[in-house]
């Protein structure tokens, strides 16, 4: 059972990824999309079983491998799920799912290339969250940008192919930089597997290479800040949100820069750079740029997705500096706040995907009162926005309150009061963007308007459910954490 | 630390220099391209020079056979999207990418 619920993760993409070359191209597209509904669905089960299992057998991780002998050789690889892992696999399912619900409406004939992309997009997730090396994790970082690139692309328009090419040029930019350190540290260990890694720079200002340890430092945070999006280093990200197909930027906005930027530095914090107080402190700042740039700037767009792209950049701030705050509160809320952001941001993408789909543009100048012919998905962008506001008993007010706590007691006061302060624009932004699409009078082109039927709607209404019950049952699934001995 | 570990570092920063200078100065997205993987190269010889230095050569030579193949595949896809923007801009000028603002 565990065996097999392990192994999906990897196995099942793959899987996936033949049966979809085997179907023919020209009635292929409600197949692949069926297949890829099987996939993501499979997916959040294996990761529900798999959570289970961990409690039931009172084991903090399950070690597996794929086909290969895993204690054969040096560097043979070798994968790890934990409860934060398996978290992140149940949002990947999610999110896919969501993502091929809005997809089935909006993407026409590239259904087939779409999902494609969408396993191979998986996989490199699914690695990302798994792998136990530094060098594994760089494959699968590139496995999730080349995708993403050709996803951004996929519907050959020059917008797409702008945002594509910036993406690109970034992410290889970030590589470079990633890669760049992992061989300076690998200079020093003689291994890139977490553990030996973390041993090794236990004491590493007494190196022979310490000032390049040094520079290794500094080009890991940098090169992960990029893939995050994190605020100096953002530039690509609203291009890239804004440009892409409606589906693919349900995937990009939920689930892909979190995996390849914030997923990655939350685990190579937590088990690589363990005592290192500089790192934590230098994220901490980066943190709260990103929270206060991401919502100033979200105030002055006039795109529904752009305002949602830079509304992101603020959102993973609020991740970062939990994290950074280097306690255990502080990893709970940042984990929580990881789960809670890939719920209410797909809703808001797929809510904008809705309003695309129906008037055909995003521009929110153009939009005004569609509250009354699209009710569905205003209510569950109101919800979505209200949880990203921190509003109680939605489900983003409790993780951020966790984070900010985390942050007063064990970072900075300061930095706490800067991040409850922040939220302020948080609600301003999102009051501008409610009362431009879907407040106030109906605007007179719209009046032809319909909601967006079936599976859009259906996705708005599944997250948006996610988003009230796990609101609601917050204290019950912290009480939880509390007796299995994790907070 | 010798005198060949500094002319191999020095060669790898150089190269990374002269990688991002390009990035830069250029307006040309396949020079772009270009910059890109001559800082990937330095990259190549960084990771090369680690398994030196540690002594696990065969590790790091691993590395590098798996680093090139996906660094082939970012290039290959990166002309793709360029040749795509070729066919609807008419040139390959960078100034012309000004469609997203913000």
């Amino acid at each position: 059972m565990i065996t097999f619920a392990t192994i999906s993760f990897l196995g099942l993409p793959l899987l996936a990824i033949l049966l979809l070359n085997i179907v023919r191209k020209e009635t292929g597209g409600t197949i692949s999309i069926n297949i890829g509904f099987v996939v993501s669905i499979i997916q959040m089960i294996a990761a529900v079983v798999c959570l289970s299992l961990l409690w039931l057998h009172g084991k903090d991780f399950i070690e597996f491998s794929l086909f290969w002998d895993m204690n054969a050789t040096l560097g043979s690889a070798r994968f790890s799920v934990d409860l934060f892992s398996l978290v992140v696999l149940f949002c990947i399912g999610m999110v896919s799912l969501a993502s091929l619900l809005t997809a089935k409406k909006t993407i026409g004939a590239k259904a087939l290339n779409y999902t494609n992309l969408l396993m191979v997009i998986m996989l490199g997730m699914n690695g990302i969250a798994v792998v136990t090396d530094l060098f594994s994790l760089y494959v699968f970082l590139e496995i999730t940008g080349i995708a993403s690139f050709v996803m951004i692309a996929l519907l050959h328009d020059k917008r797409g192919l702008e945002g594509a090419f910036k993406y690109l040029v970034m992410s290889a930019i970030a590589s470079a930089l990633i890669l760049g350190s992992l061989a300076l540290i690998f200079t020093q260990t003689g291994s890139l597997v977490y553990g030996d890694v973390a041993n090794a720079l236990a004491d590493w200002r007494n190196a022979q290479y310490a000032p390049l340890l040094v520079v290794a430092f500094v080009a890991f945070i940098a090169g992960f800040s990029i893939k995050a999006g994190i605020a100096p280093f953002h530039g690509w990200l609203p291009d890239a949100y804004q440009s892409a197909p409606a589906s693919v930027s349900v995937l990009l906005g939920g689930i892909v820069t979190k995996m390849a930027g914030v997923y990655a530095i939350i685990r190579v914090l937590n088990s690589v750079f363990v005592s290192m107080p500089m790192i934590n402190q230098t994220l901490l700042i980066l943190g709260l740029i990103s929270i206060v740039f991401g919502a100033v700037a979200a105030c002055g767009q006039r795109d529904f997705k752009r305002i949602l792209a830079y509304s992101s950049i603020s959102q993973i701030g609020y991740i970062i500096i939990g994290i950074a705050s280097g306690s255990l509160l502080g990893f709970v809320g940042a984990m929580l706040h990881f789960f809670n952001h890939a719920t209410f941001k797909t809703t808001l993408f797929v809510n904008s995907a809705a309003v695309e789909a129906q008037t055909g543009t995003t521009d929110i100048d153009q939009l005004g009162g569609l509250q009354a012919r699209m009710p569905v998905t205003a209510v569950s962008s109101i919800l979505a926005f209200l949880s990203m506001a921190g509003i109680p008993p939605l489900a983003g007010f409790w993780s951020k309150l966790l984070i900010i706590i985390a942050v007063w007691q064990s970072a900075s006061v300061a930095g706490g009061a800067i991040a409850l302060a922040a939220s302020i624009f948080t609600a301003a932004y999102f009051l501008i963007l409610q009362r431009k699409v879907f407040f106030g009078p109906l605007e007179d082109h719209l009046t032809e308007i319909t909601e967006a039927k079936g599976t859009i709607s259906l996705a708005a209404v599944l997250l948006s459910i996610v988003t009230v019950a796990f609101g609601v049952l917050f204290p019950v699934i912290l009480n939880f954490l509390h007796l299995q001995g994790i907070l | 630390m010798n005198i060949v570990s500094a002319i191999i570092l020095t060669a790898a920063l150089l190269m990374i220099i002269a990688g991002m200078f390009c990035l830069v100065r250029t307006y040309n997205l396949i020079r772009i391209i270009i910059a890109i993987e001559l800082a990937m190269k330095a990259i190549t010889l960084l990771l090369v020079f680690s398994g030196w230095v540690n002594g696990n050569l065969a590790l790091a030579q691993t590395f590098v056979i798996t680093m090139i193949v996906l660094e082939v595949i970012v290039a290959v896809v990166a002309a793709g999207i360029i040749v795509s923007l070729y066919r609807k801009n008419g040139n390959v000028d960078i100034r012309e990418l000004t469609n997203l603002k913000g």
